[in-house]
């Protein structure tokens, strides 16, 4: 039994997102790599689920049919993106790889990053954290998969309510429900143990994107830029509230993810436009694309979260616009920002 | 917004850390693309947080518990690695490696261990939550409805997460200090039965789950109730009166 849950959660989690992320490549080579196509691939799949969920919620609909439209939407990904693959095999171009030297050292920094990694994962797996809010979340979310309604449940007692439109707008929980509805695995083992071992990875898998475009030109450095960063997260218990805590603590909440995912990949994207920006060339379509997707999911984790992501698009659109003197690309920066927008104005209005 | 800051900071030593890594990026760090989103995006982060104006608008649409979300913004775990890796870079030879062990061990004595937390613990099975909750529920489910159950405190985080048919008169709402009558009396050493009785009958609780330490002044079976089943230190008593048919929605 628990072979098919692994399985059938690797595939969603890992086999599907990798095969979606192939529409992305291309967006800057610096980070054109497996783990960059994981992430982004998660994140359509993320904002899709978000579009789809949404309405069901508003509408009192049933979460089987949410399953089974994000199913369908889910396999019609799959196919463009393997079409799109097809398409694009062997039409790029051929490139020079310059193979740099590995020094011992180099090992054994990666040696150590592994370690660490695997260490958090092991914990991730065998140590139980007393989380207040899971109580309300992974209620949610037992409560989902069980029922087959959405947010008309008390998640503290069970008793009845009307539609919790608020909670409803940022419907992360009924996705770990639907992971739980696919694999056959409990809702509450799906958020306590399978999900923090993926989003652990992801997140780190996102910093090693990261690590790979701001040292571009010293890659042999980023195995020390790596131990920073699991340092960082390992020692961020110094308060409740910062993000490497929220990542490691409350893994499977949406909070966690807007903080240690999807503000992180923000962050890099912000980065990659900058970085166009000062070479003067422009970016792709699949680029801005990606943007909007970011913060489509991002609203999935929390709809007033989503008013931080456009917060940080604003600072950067600011600092392009004082550094660069390029206002014309403040356009297609505000119209990524326009469903996050919305979905906070429904929840002042749904409130 | 300081209180909220300081909240953040935790022992602050991390967040002082942060600032000299951006004073240090400041000075040291001269592409235009990396100092804007390693340095100003963030400085531009901390004016933001402290501006009383935009405090007084956002604060007030979104209250504090989003308000401190605002610092996520500054990318402070990639300025720390960036800034180590910038720094190790300048050194040669052992230099080098004594101060990337150096700048990891400040950091480690800077931070806390996130496992460090009193709040973890080794988890007791797969659902991460006190076994004695999976065996409780797993014994007073009935198939296809929802039962009513009054649970001791230190099980409410975990019943519903685990149930989505054991319904509770109280629930976290309790742990987060807004308490009825039924969830006071259920924190009291010494438990008078009759009024127990007579707010889990108003409660329609088919059970009540009483840790075996608890003093009970009276009888529960004077009050309808019997022994259901003892398990982990606890006791299920079960109202007799109440109807138990499977399929009752």
């Amino acid at each position: 039994m628990l072979l098919v849950w692994i399985l059938i959660l690797g595939l969603l989690l890992i086999v599907a997102p990798v095969i979606v992320g192939t529409l992305f490549t291309g967006v800057d080579e610096a980070v054109d790599k497996l783990p960059f196509r994981w992430i982004s691939g998660q994140i359509l799949l993320w904002a899709g689920f978000q579009a789809i969920c949404v309405p069901f919620v508003l509408l009192k609909q049933s979460f089987s049919a949410v399953v089974l439209c994000f199913n369908i939407f889910t396999v019609a990904v799959v196919v463009v993106a393997v079409l799109y693959y097809l398409s694009k095999r062997g039409k790029g171009k051929a490139k020079l790889r310059v193979v740099e030297q590995t020094s011992k050292y180099t090992y054994l920094l990666w040696g150590i990053f592994v370690v660490l990694l695997l260490a958090q994962l092991l914990a991730a797996a065998f140590l139980a954290y007393e989380e207040g809010d899971d109580a309300y979340y992974v209620a949610i979310s037992t409560i989902t998969a069980e029922s087959d309604g959405m947010y008309m449940k008390h998640a503290y007692t069970g008793g009845s309510t009307g539609l919790d439109a608020r909670h409803g707008l940022a419907p992360f929980p009924v996705w770990v429900a639907y992971l739980a509805r696919m694999s056959g695995m409990p809702s509450v083992m799906v958020a306590q143990v399978a999900l923090p071992m993926v989003l652990i990875v992801m997140a780190y898998a996102l910093y090693y994107c990261i690590g790979k475009a701001v040292l571009r030109e010293k890659k042999k450095w980023l195995p020390l830029f790596m131990i920073i960063v699991e340092v960082m997260m390992l020692y961020g218990g110094y308060t409740t509230y910062s993000a490497e805590n929220f990542l490691l603590v409350r893994t499977a909440q949406g909070k966690a993810v807007i903080a240690g995912i999807v503000i992180p990949l923000l962050f890099l994207l912000m980065f990659l436009l900058v970085e166009k920006l000062q070479k003067d060339e422009k970016m792709k379509l699949s680029y801005w694309i990606l943007l909007a997707f970011v913060q489509m999911a991002g609203c999935l984790c929390s709809t007033l979260g989503t008013l931080l992501t456009c917060m940080l698009v604003g600072i950067v659109g600011l600092c392009v616009l004082l550094c660069y003197r390029r206002w014309k690309l403040l356009f297609p920066m505000a119209a990524c920002c326009i469903m996050p927008v919305c979905y906070a104005a429904l929840y002042f209005v749904a409130g | 917004m300081t209180a909220i800051f300081q909240k953040f900071a935790g022992s602050g030593f991390i967040l002082i850390l942060f600032v000299l890594a951006l004073i240090y990026l400041f000075f040291c760090e001269k592409r235009k693309s990396r100092r804007i989103m390693l340095v100003y995006v963030p400085a531009i982060v901390l004016l933001f947080f402290f501006n009383p104006l935009f405090f007084k608008l956002f604060y007030n649409l979104v209250g504090d518990e989003i308000y401190f979300r605002i610092i996520w913004l500054m990318p402070v775990t990639v300025v720390m690695g960036y800034t180590v890796v910038h720094i190790a870079e300048r050194l040669q030879g052992k230099k080098r490696i004594g101060f990337a062990f150096v700048a990891v061990l400040i950091l480690m004595l800077s931070g806390k261990l996130v496992y460090s937390s009193p709040l973890y613990s080794k988890a007791e099975n797969q659902y991460h939550m006190p076994q004695a909750v999976v065996d409780i529920c797993d014994a007073i489910e009935i198939e296809g409805r929802e039962v009513m159950a009054a649970f001791p405190p230190e099980f409410l985080l975990y019943v519903r997460q685990y149930s989505p048919v054991v319904c509770m008169p109280y629930g976290r709402d309790a742990v987060m200090g807004i308490y009825s009558e039924f969830e006071i009396l259920m924190y009291e050493e010494e438990i008078e039965v009759e009024k127990l009785a007579q707010l889990a009958k108003e409660s329609l609780c088919h059970y009540v789950i009483l840790s075996e330490e608890k003093v009970l002044i009276g009888d529960m079976e004077d009050y309808d109730y019997e022994v259901y089943d003892t398990m982990h230190g606890y006791v299920i008593y079960r109202d007799k009166t109440m109807n138990y048919d499977t399929y009752m929605q």
